[in-house]
């Protein structure tokens, strides 16, 4: 199942497509560890990530938002032993090689990354970069500043001490510091300067594609909208793709050209960012965006769509569609397959009864 | 919601300055609050970190860890009763079944290692002189209450095996065990997801309603939930209360910089002047400039001097009082006048 290119803006095609990936992590017991279950924490999940847009990926905490962005830099085999990953994960390589990155990536058509060893995965790694969550524990106190955003330059580019100084100056710049704070160490800086720091450490590299996995939701608030804004400004300067994870649904619509929303592994919608928040089709969709608390004390709204229960434990996922234990409109045939990404009118929504 | 008939102050917050002795100085966290808070109503606490929030909370329950914290100076009175002066058995008697608190994390805010039938009758023995069979029957009635299903058996449970809004769910009903009229509720639905978070609010109004004068002090840094769920809203920064204002007021009108730059930096939540649906790119959110300061370095003079974008000369000389502007509104700015 591909999803096609949906989106109203024209750009130039896409640089990254995920095919039915499915990722499950185990669950180890007794004495020896063994393998005794298994969580499938992406179930067949299919979407496309056009050049320079950014693509939201939203849902509640274990619906496999974070996995999918691990999956697509290729680091969860690193992170969790006995991972299985399948499906792929194709990424378009530029025509000629970025002047950064040493290694050129010369190859014709897309690569597919979820088939890549680490060594093999390495010439493509400057291109996709990721942003954390948490600004104090994703950057090693005990390295300066300009350690940290030289870091990957060391390791990726090939380039003079003096070259990799001027870069980690510039780069300081670009995100609203300053080249002097450079030999300054983390615990000096606010987190929303930290963050800051994470941002210009990803970009060092050129990456093309920027997985950044809830970038604000550690910070206070009049500093998530200065991290928003610099985001943005960035993705226009260099082009950038953003896959942006999060939560906090009134900041992803906000930076979204589309969003896709996750439950329990699956997508169960995509489309522009204004369709889905504006007239939600698929009933999770709803009840999420419907929970969402408005700034607005004359909006109090008594017609909230209350989800009953919790997200089932996805070890014992409910058989056919993951939702239809808290769904509303949820039938009985609903048991009996999981329903399929389809497109209705202007997006992809994966239930038949919409 | 708003009566005519005068209404009864449940909590009375005076000059309370709670100081904190640090290597590097005094930190003043709390410095010369002042605020009431009414039977029946929900008020919010909103601020960034280093705003004070949470420690006028803890003040409030004397649970400010001594040292580095110290109460320095001030008056909370509680249905009349002046908490600093009480003793801290008497404190004890207080916490829990009079004024109850709620925190962020439910999950270190549970013992790991005891079940929650376990801690949910401690509570109740605590406070009550009645045998387990009793006290246990209540836990299970006030977790029925909070919405936890076959309540009996899930008391043999350990806190690892409910999830986040259920630990949160069995907080607030050990919390809600001995009746409080006042529920400290500090960033409460903060790790929840937002569906969980709409039920733990509503759960929480719902059991403020049906317990006649009772009240809660909502302390948060999320505005969309103050909007939500406040009667009254109170913002701090620095230490300060900076403005004070009915919720409606506060929204449609905000008087203080640092208000008007909070509410502006929210992303539009409605497509509504966007009749093509087509998302207008590049759109820029509106910020405060500057970072959050530590309460270390706080600047002479109005605390949100440093980033406010309105400010004059003597917002650099001396820091504005706290002036009530119109009755029930309050705002700490040279430029806010009567």
């Amino acid at each position: 199942m591909t999803i096609t290119n949906n989106n109203s803006n024209g750009q130039a095609g896409n640089i990254l497509e995920v095919e039915n990936l499915r990722v499950s992590y185990p669950i180890t017991g007794g004495v020896f560890a063994r393998k005794i279950a298994e969580v499938r924490a992406v179930d067949d999940v299919s979407f496309v990530l056009q050049q320079g847009e950014t693509l939201g990926l939203v849902g509640e905490s274990g619906c496999g938002k974070s996995t999918v962005g691990r999956a697509i830099v290729n680091i969860l085999r690193a992170m969790v032993y006995g991972v299985e990953i399948s499906g792929r994960i194709l990424y378009h390589p530029p025509q000629e090689s970025p002047t950064t990155s040493t290694q050129a990536n010369n190859h014709a058509g897309p690569v597919d990354l979820a088939s890549l060893s680490r060594a093999a995965m390495r010439p493509y790694r400057p291109d996709l970069q990721m942003i954390f969550q948490d600004p104090y524990s994703s950057l090693n106190p005990r390295m300066t500043v300009g350690q940290i955003v030289e870091e990957p330059l060391t390791i990726h580019a090939r380039l003079t001490k003096q070259e990799r100084v001027d870069r980690v100056g510039w780069l300081l710049e670009k995100v609203g510091l300053t080249r002097e704070q450079s030999s300054r160490y983390p615990h000096e800086f606010s987190g929303g300067q930290r963050q800051r720091i994470g941002i210009a450490r990803a970009l060092a590299t050129n990456p093309r594609i920027v997985i950044a996995d809830e970038p604000v939701s550690a910070l206070d608030v009049s500093i998530q909208a200065q991290v928003i804004n610099l985001m943005q400004d960035l993705q226009d300067e260099f082009g950038l793709s953003y896959l942006f994870i999060a939560h906090d649904l009134s900041l992803v619509r906000h930076i979204s050209d589309r969003i896709a929303v996750m439950y329990l592994g699956h997508i169960v919608e995509v489309g522009s960012a204004a369709n889905v928040y504006k007239a939600p089709m698929h009933p999770y969709s709803r009840a999420l965006l419907s929970a969402v608390p408005r700034p607005d004390p004359d909006a109090r709204r008594a017609d909230r769509i209350r989800l009953s229960g919790e997200v089932p434990n996805p070890i014992n996922k409910p058989s056919g569609c993951a939702f239809r234990t808290r769904c509303p409109i949820a039938k009985p045939s609903c048991a009996d397959a999981v329903p399929p990404l389809e497109l209705k009118g202007d997006r992809w929504v994966a239930c038949p009864h919409v | 919601m708003m009566s005519t008939q005068p209404r009864k102050t449940l909590l009375e917050v005076r000059g309370l300055r709670t100081y904190f002795d640090t290597e590097a100085g005094v930190a003043k966290a709390v410095d010369d609050v002042s605020f009431d808070l009414y039977e029946g109503e929900v008020l919010g606490v909103v601020g960034e970190s280093g705003s004070g929030k949470s420690v006028t909370a803890l003040s409030i329950l004397r649970l400010i860890p001594s040292p580095p914290g110290r109460i320095v100076e001030g008056s909370i009175r509680f249905q009349g009763r002046e908490l600093l002066q009480t003793s801290i058995d008497e404190i004890r008697s207080i916490r829990g079944k009079e004024i109850a608190m709620i925190f962020q994390e439910p999950m270190t805010s549970l013992n790991p290692v005891f079940s929650i039938g376990m801690q949910l009758t401690e509570a109740v023995l605590a406070h009550e002189n009645i045998t387990r069979k009793q006290a246990e029957a209540r836990a299970i009635e006030m977790l029925e209450r909070v919405g936890i299903a076959d309540p009996a058996r899930r008391l043999n449970d350990f806190p690892h095996q409910f999830s986040g809004g259920m630990r949160q769910r069995v907080m607030i009903a050990m919390a809600l065990l001995g009746t409080p009229s006042l529920l400290i509720a500090d960033e409460p639905t903060t790790a929840l997801d937002v569906t969980i978070q709409a039920q733990i609010l509503e759960l929480m109004l719902k059991l403020k309603d049906e317990q006649a004068g009772a009240a809660i002090l909502l302390i948060t840094h999320n505005l969309a939930v103050v909007a939500e769920t406040c009667d009254r809203v109170m913002v701090m920064y620095g230490g300060k209360i900076q403005e004070v204002a009915p919720v409606r007021d506060l929204f449609n009108n905000p008087l203080h910089p640092y208000t008007r730059g909070l509410l502006a930096s929210l992303p539009e939540h409605d497509a509504g002047h966007d009749p093509d649906q087509e998302k207008t790119r590049r759109e820029r959110l509106r910020t405060i400039p500057g970072n959050v300061p530590s309460i270390m370095e706080l600047p002479v003079g109005c605390k949100f001097n440093t980033r406010c974008t309105e400010r004059i000369e003597r917002c650099f000389a001396e820091e504005p009082e706290l002036i009530e502007i119109t009755p029930g509104r309050s705002a700490r700015c040279h430029l806010v006048t009567k």
